[in-house]
């Protein structure tokens, strides 16, 4: 699992490549961490976390999520999830998730 | 080992109503329009073939395992108005010779993992003898005080079999009959206990009900894989969905499908039963629930796959 951070002119936006499972966790909480850090340090209220490039997220991932969350909120950043394969919207409907984020189709933030 | 569940619903009891009766009825008369069935042997195959939840009910009863095993007692998860069931129908096999002797576990005292023993029928029986194991050392205070006058109209002081309670520790395993027992604290209101049973043949059955696994405690999840590991079958709370667990439904001390699914996975285990069922949740819901639970194992399964069964009453799982 590797995450890629990019500063738009309204948003973060976090790649996520590779899976996020029992093993990997941990740098993607990290790395969410990271990513709510720079949007409220660079004044900015949104956090795309870019799913395009991820094969597929476990328990483990999604609750990092919700870790990520709690600190967004309390940073005023907005977290939603973009570009999910069909795994991993499949994933997102048997959990509920898609009812906590908002889940969009692409990741667009202007450049 | 053989686990037959008596009951598996969640915090409160529930029946099926009279519309909902009535919903399954109709459903499978339609379903039936226009066929003829030969003998008994086609109806049945035919309600096989309507699904669980439109054929039959996942049943209503508060938390009751049993585990049958090689020595001569009786060993019961919890004492869930499904122990009513049990106590009656172990009369039945004490008269085909079967000790009366009873040995409980019990993951915590919460009303509906306690409820049944007041309807246990082999509590008066002056030759049976019943053990109950519990790692509460307050757990005869919460039996003692259900029968208590103002709640119940039997004091405990009138049953008669002899009674007696064990209080464990965690990590320190016992064995009763032959089978080695161990428990493990859960994140649950009071805490509750996990435990992990392990018969002479190597077979081993987690009972792990009304455990909370919280987004902030991750860390420690590495006990429970190690508890969970190489289990036969994992017996699990899996109560609310993941986003419900985390969100509005957080610190009621519950778990989701998924993440006994994930815990299975990286112990291990064979197989998992989806149980303590949320008592909102009409047959179809649960249904449906199993049915995403296949679907999210097969999404996420790395190695050997996991069996996922749904526990219902009167379910039994041979291992």
């Amino acid at each position: 699992m590797d995450c890629t951070l990019e500063v738009g002119e309204d948003a973060v936006i976090l790649k996520v490549i590779g899976r996020v499972d029992e093993a990997t966790w941990n740098s993607f909480s990290e790395g969410l961490s990271g990513a709510v850090r720079n949007a409220r340090d660079d004044g900015l209220t949104r956090l795309i976390v870019d799913l395009q490039q991820l094969a597929y997220m476990s328990s483990r991932g999604l609750r990092a999520l919700t870790v990520a969350k709690r600190e967004a909120d309390e940073a005023g950043v907005n977290i939603s999830l973009a570009s999910p394969n069909d795994v991993m919207r499949e994933i997102l409907a048997i959990s509920r998730y898609d009812k906590l984020f908002t889940v969009t189709d692409t990741a667009e933030a202007k450049r | 080992m053989l686990v037959r569940f008596w009951g598996t619903r969640g915090s409160l009891p529930v029946a099926l109503t009279a519309p909902s009766v009535r919903q399954k009825i109709v459903g499978a008369l339609a379903a039936a329009n226009g066929m003829r069935f030969d003998d008994a042997d086609a109806i049945d195959r035919f309600v096989d073939e309507l699904g669980f939840a439109a054929g039959a009910t996942y049943g209503g009863a508060t938390p009751c395992v049993e585990l049958e095993v090689q020595g001569p007692s009786y060993i019961i998860c919890d004492m869930g108005s499904g122990l009513r069931s049990f106590g009656l129908d172990s009369i039945r096999r004490n008269a085909e010779g079967h000790a009366r002797a009873y040995n409980f576990f019990l993951s915590h005292l919460h009303w509906d993992h306690i409820m049944g023993f007041p309807f246990f029928t082999p509590a008066f029986d002056p030759e049976a003898q019943i053990r109950i194991h519990s790692a509460h050392p307050d757990a005869e205070q919460a039996l003692r005080r259900q029968q208590e006058e103002i709640s119940f109209p039997v004091p405990f002081d009138w049953l008669r079999a002899d009674i007696a309670f064990v209080t464990m520790a965690e990590g320190q395993p016992i064995e009763v009959d032959g089978l080695v027992v161990e428990a493990k604290a859960q994140k649950h209101s009071h805490v509750s206990y996990g435990y992990r049973f392990t018969d002479r043949d190597g077979c081993i059955t987690i009972y792990s009900t009304d455990s909370e696994h919280k987004p902030s405690d991750m860390e420690d999840e590495a006990a429970f894989i190690d508890f969970f590991r190489d289990a036969d079958l994992v017996v699990c709370d899996t109560m609310y969905s993941l986003a419900e667990s985390v969100s509005m439904k957080e610190d009621w001390g519950h778990s989701s499908n998924i993440v006994a699914i994930d815990l299975c996975h990286e112990a291990g285990a064979k197989r998992l039963a989806l149980f303590h069922h949320e008592p909102t949740y009409e047959d179809e819901d649960i249904q449906r629930m199993h049915e995403e639970s296949i679907r999210y194992e097969q999404l996420t399964r790395e190695r050997s796959p996991l069996d996922v069964i749904c526990a219902y009453d009167g379910l039994e799982v041979r291992i």
